[in-house]
């Protein structure tokens, strides 16, 4: 193995090992939190009151409260739009399109439409959710700019269409991190291997689809897995804009566990949630990484 | 050398599109610098700072030095703590490493709330419930990330590099931090962001571990603020909205140029 060739590592291995003291500490409080809270999901533990201090086992319950109860299925469908619509179409296929059109482009064009994106990406959680209700809201930029001189009335975006629109803050939030993404990734695709599809007469639609696309798919893989993944526990957007309302429209499964957890003090109802959403999340994670690792 | 230069057409989608992704700030500037604000989209009559000078004075200023407190000391910590652990990850032959990293990243997936109640009730055990109670959580949170990042990038550097620095007699320190670092820079700056901003941003955190007022960062003053009974001083909530953006969006452009490269690491190796 490569170790016994490295004599500046081997003569140090304890300085090595105390280097990773920290970080092995952390991850241990890490694990054991989270074991913590995988043990909660078993028990009728609350927030508040009697249950706070004289919890109980209580087995499978808060599991078979998943499907029994209602909300648990509706905010996993909720989510499943959500992330869909926002993470998959919106940030992923917008910000690969974005990339592409602005790829080997060094035009000023290609910096103010980055830094427009960026804005949106860097913008702290609970100002895109204070800026986005302003926009769509009644008196806002939408129902002035386009719908009132439509000659129409005024709309009350947030509440006759929530799920849109937070789909749309979180597009308009997002898909930076998908163009940067696959910026980078297109870099990295030769400019030879391009030139060579072009020569050969490939439109540039074939050269997308059939060249830059196949190449850069372990890029794509880890895109999805990322995003999908953020998406999925998002929580400060949604909750500052709608709290997960009106009803439930916009209830997802992050908002969900919080309304249980901490608005109604379900600890243990909560903890079974989060560890649900562990397992689903899990599942993609797996079907993605599988999808990054195939073409070796 | 061939200019790949984006057709008319394209060139009109892609500021139309620029429009748009910029349109919703309109209402906060046009907000923040109108003294007499009402929350409404218009055309301020008077144009002044009154507003800037609310959002710097007073709760707001301290909330700000509150969150770079916690901002800049969640990333410093979550860097030096990753740094000494990703660079023996990536050189020593440790069985299962990379399945390990990925399990805790997955398991990093669980929603922060999940593992809010356990650390809230280690914070109150341990006197923690503070800034520095925030800035451990927050890197212990981060800290999955910040290795595999970490790692991937210092998987980057050439060995031989390190072996003609070991050939010359350069000891492990020196060679950590005349050729791996500088090297990997790009990649650290990104690590570096990444943690500030999401600590930054942070609000579930804070607003469970901030006990008094004077603790806040900005996240939950602006939250608070947005709830408050009574009139909603707009005015004042915009511009404390562009004070609050103003430092993550400064910090990238700062590091942009590493940003951009730093990015190619992310994606290459699973």
């Amino acid at each position: 193995m490569k170790n016994q060739a490295n004599p500046w590592l081997t003569s140090n291995l304890w300085v090595l090992g105390l280097g990773m003291l920290p970080a092995i500490l952390l991850i241990g409080l890490l694990l054991y939190f989270t074991a913590w809270a995988f043990a909660f999901s078993f028990t009728d533990l609350a927030l508040v009151g009697r249950k706070s201090v004289e919890w109980s086992w209580v087995g499978l319950e808060n599991f078979e409260r998943l499907f029994t109860r209602r909300g648990f299925l509706e905010s996993l469908w909720t989510t499943v739009i959500f992330v869909f619509f926002s993470a998959i179409v919106g940030q992923s296929v917008l910000g690969f399109l974005l990339a592409a059109a602005l790829r080997g482009s060094r035009s000023t064009l290609r910096s103010v439409v980055e830094v427009c994106i960026m804005l949106g990406w860097l913008l702290p959680d609970i100002v895109a959710a204070f800026l986005w209700s302003a926009t769509t809201a009644q008196t806002g930029l939408i129902n002035q700019l386009i719908i009132t001189p439509l000659g129409l009335p005024p709309v009350n975006f947030i509440n006759d269409y929530a799920l849109p629109v937070v789909t749309i803050a979180n597009i308009w939030k997002g898909t930076a991190w998908s163009y940067l993404l696959f910026t980078a990734a297109l870099d990295s695709v030769s400019r030879e291997v391009v030139e060579a599809a072009k020569v050969d007469g490939a439109t540039p639609l074939q050269r997308i689809w059939l060249v830059q696309l196949p190449i850069i798919r372990p890029h794509i893989a880890t895109n999805m897995l990322f995003i999908t993944i953020w998406t999925f526990t998002y929580f400060p957007l949604i909750f500052a804009m709608t709290g997960g309302g009106p009803g439930r429209q916009t209830e997802t499964l992050a908002v969900f566990l919080y309304n249980q957890s901490f608005s109604r003090g379900n600890l243990g109802f909560g903890s079974a949630i989060s560890v649900a959403m562990l397992l689903i999340v899990g599942v993609l994670s797996l079907f993605y990484l599988r999808l990054l690792r195939e073409p070796k | 050398m061939e200019e790949n230069r984006p057709s008319r057409l394209t060139a009109i989608a892609l500021t139309f599109m620029a429009v748009i992704w910029v349109s919703p700030f309109s209402w906060l500037i046009l907000n923040a610098f109108n003294p007499l604000s009402t929350g409404q989209l218009e055309i301020p009559s008077v144009v002044g700072f009154d507003n800037f000078g609310l959002a710097v004075s007073g709760n707001a200023g301290r909330q700000f030095i509150n969150s770079m407190l916690i901002a800049a000391g969640t990333a410093t910590l979550s860097v030096i703590v990753g740094i000494s652990a990703a660079y023996p990850l990536s050189r020593l032959k440790i069985p299962g490493r990379n399945a390990f990293l990925w399990t805790l990243v997955l398991l990093r997936m669980l929603p922060a709330a999940g593992v809010l109640v356990p650390l809230y009730f280690t914070a109150q055990r341990t006197g923690l419930l503070n800034q520095l109670g925030v800035i451990i959580a927050l890197t212990i949170l981060n800290l999955p990330f910040t290795l595999l990042l970490l790692k991937n990038f210092f998987d980057t550097v050439p060995i031989e590099l390190e072996e003609a620095a070991y050939v010359e007699g350069a000891s492990l320190l020196q060679i950590v931090t005349r050729i791996v670092l500088p090297m990997s820079r790009a990649g650290i700056a990104v690590v570096w962001f990444f943690s500030f901003t999401g600590a930054w941003n942070e609000f579930l955190l804070p607003l469970i571990f901030a006990r008094v007022q004077d603790a806040f960062p900005m996240s939950v003053g602006l939250y608070a603020a947005f709830g408050q009974q009574g009139a909603i001083n707009y005015g004042f909530l915009t511009a404390f909205s562009i004070i609050y953006a103003a430092p993550a969006v400064g910090v990238y452009f700062l590091l942009r140029r590493n940003m951009n490269t730093g990015f190619a690491g992310v994606g290459v190796k699973g």
